[in-house]
């Protein structure tokens, strides 16, 4: 019943129909751009730039560059560009993730030239002045890595990384007081991924055609550059144990893939994510029944342009309980191959609601749509939505066992005395 | 001296533009500067800037660690002359070449800053639109 209401009502032609579309084209200045106007009362534009930690030549650099970000240009001093983004009341953030830095500027219709050109003269003409490196910059780095890492879910992340593809992916995106990055280090960085090729334009509540308008006389001069260089990623899992006293006790066995990420994985994930659709209620996930009160299991799956890792998160105030939902955790990922009928109609649906919901929001749009568009494939909600339709029961546990067979990566976060190793649950 | 700024007053760059007041001057300042005696106790003349100052001081943060470790060291050389009441033997003098500006870019644009940011604090908003 439920196979033959999602063939007809949700098909991925309806909902395409009513989703956002983005015009994709390649203007003048060789910048790939996407825009679309639904109404929205603000607009939003995000440079997005191969320049994530995986391409950096040196540990840190890539941090150093995010947070250079709307320092001072040959246009304007640090100073007047937050004044200035202060009167026209926008919001500047930069991002940063494994493999993009996203540069974001939120502001009121109206205000586009200011701020388009206040994110392009940071692509064209930064200064990476060595004063603000240790004034501002790198200050602020220390601070993030140290908040982030203090959070252990993210520090397990980290190491699971590290783990799972060494070089490349592997890299950390926070820089430690350790590393030792100078301006030099990060304006030579920023000159070889800076370039047309690199750098993909999204905009939301503009029109295509008075975004690139606005690009062409702002970015006039950008020269083109070649993609940053890196490894091909391939997967090898392991295992750490990091001592921790503060949060919750924290456990995550994860395993990799080589090669672009596969929808059957976005399936598995959400067949095993442990949240119920309806508040106060038991999630209908293997995981859920066997969780105990106070600890959470979390699915995490983490596409990458060339591999993708996914994992489960388990965090509890005990290392007991935390050790019992582990386990329950590796044995329902071990029999998750075998899903089909009508269990694996609704993990496709969820998978498919979720893969659409991230069209709805900006953040989602730029992490979803944004790498497509650099990569130079169609973005569409059509395509995310037809590739979750056509998962079949074959291809979905074909995937899953040969996911399982790679090595574990298995990452413990505090009392690593009590904690589990990973032959104790069974991986 | 530090009237109008951490700089003080300076006419250097009316005299620099005029050809016929730079030949005037030229002599007379590099004679100056020789007499003024900062050069034969190893110090540079920027070495003199009243640093207590926050604008100065920001502006020595600015330096490369290696700038700072050579200020210093010059300090501490320029102290022992003025113990021993002496002048340092005279091949160790600083020479006219070696005395460079090498902090006055850093304090200028640190007033440069400062001048922005009362401007931003001071802004009166006019709507054009």
């Amino acid at each position: 019943m439920l196979a033959a209401r999602a063939s007809a009502a949700r098909s991925a032609s309806r909902i395409a129909r009513n989703a956002r579309k983005f015009a994709t084209v390649v203007d003048s200045a060789g910048v790939k751009v996407a825009a679309a106007d639904n109404g929205e009362p603000t607009t939003a534009v995000t440079f997005l730039v191969k320049a994530g930690s995986r391409y950096e030549p040196k540990p840190g650099v890539a941090h150093a560059l995010k947070n250079y970000a709307f320092k001072s240009t040959d246009k304007r001093s640090f100073l007047g560009t937050v004044r200035e983004a202060e009167l026209y009341g926008g919001v500047l953030s930069s991002s940063l993730s494994r493999e993009h830095l996203a540069l974001t500027a939120e502001f009121l219709r109206g205000d586009e030239a200011f701020f388009v050109d206040v994110l392009s003269s940071f692509l064209t003409s930064a200064k990476f002045t060595r004063y603000e490196l240790t004034e501002t910059v790198g200050p602020v780095c220390e601070a993030e890595s140290t908040a982030a890492l203090h959070d252990p879910a993210t520090h397990a992340l980290e190491l699971a990384h590290a783990l799972a593809f060494r070089n490349g992916l592997g890299n950390s995106i926070f820089a430690t007081p350790g590393h030792h990055v100078t301006a030099e280090d990060v304006k030579a960085f920023a000159q070889s991924v800076f370039g047309a090729g690199n750098v993909a334009v999204l905009g939301t509540g503009i029109e295509a055609g008075a975004l690139e308008q606005l690009l062409q006389k702002s970015l006039g001069k950008f020269s083109s550059s070649a993609s940053p260089s890196s490894t091909p990623s391939s997967y090898f899992g392991g295992e750490s144990r990091i001592g921790a006293h503060h949060g919750p006790q924290t456990v995550f066995v994860g395993f990799g893939t080589a090669g672009a990420p596969a929808p059957e994985l976005a399936v598995l994930a959400s067949h095993l994510d442990p949240t119920p659709s309806v508040k106060w209620s038991q999630g209908t996930s293997p995981i859920a029944a066997s969780v105990p009160a106070g600890t959470s299991v979390r699915p995490v799956l983490l596409p990458y342009s060339d591999a993708s890792l996914f994992g489960l998160l388990v965090q509890g105030q005990t290392t007991a309980d935390v050790k019992t939902a582990a386990k329950a955790a590796v044995d329902a990922l071990k029999t998750a191959g075998s899903l089909k009928g009508e269990e694996l109609q609704k993990a496709v649906a969820k998978a498919k609601f979720s893969a659409a919901s991230a069209f709805d929001v900006r953040d989602g749009l730029v992490s979803t749509v944004g790498p497509k568009i650099l990569s130079g494939s169609p973005a569409s909600i059509t395509d995310a939505i037809s590739a979750l339709e056509k998962v079949d029961a074959s291809a979905y546990s074909k995937a899953a066992s040969s996911l399982l067979k790679s090595k574990p990566t298995f990452v413990a976060v505090g009392d690593i005395a009590s904690l589990p190793y990973a032959d104790e649950l069974g991986l | 001296m530090t009237i109008a700024g951490p700089l003080g007053v300076s006419f250097a760059s009316t005299i620099r533009r005029n050809r016929t007041l730079y030949r005037w001057f030229k002599p007379l300042s590099d004679w100056y500067a020789n007499v003024a005696g900062h050069r034969k106790v190893g110090l540079k003349y920027d070495d003199l800037l009243v640093e207590e100052r926050p604008d100065v001081e920001r502006a020595i943060a600015r330096l490369t660690p290696r700038e700072q470790f050579d200020r210093a060291f010059r300090f501490k050389r320029a102290s022992q002359c003025s113990v021993l009441h002496d002048n340092l033997p005279k091949d160790q003098w600083i020479k006219p070449e070696e005395d460079v500006r090498y902090l006055k870019p850093h304090v200028v644009d640190v007033v440069k800053e400062d001048l922005e940011r009362a401007k931003w604090d001071n802004i009166e908003v006019k709507r054009t639109r």
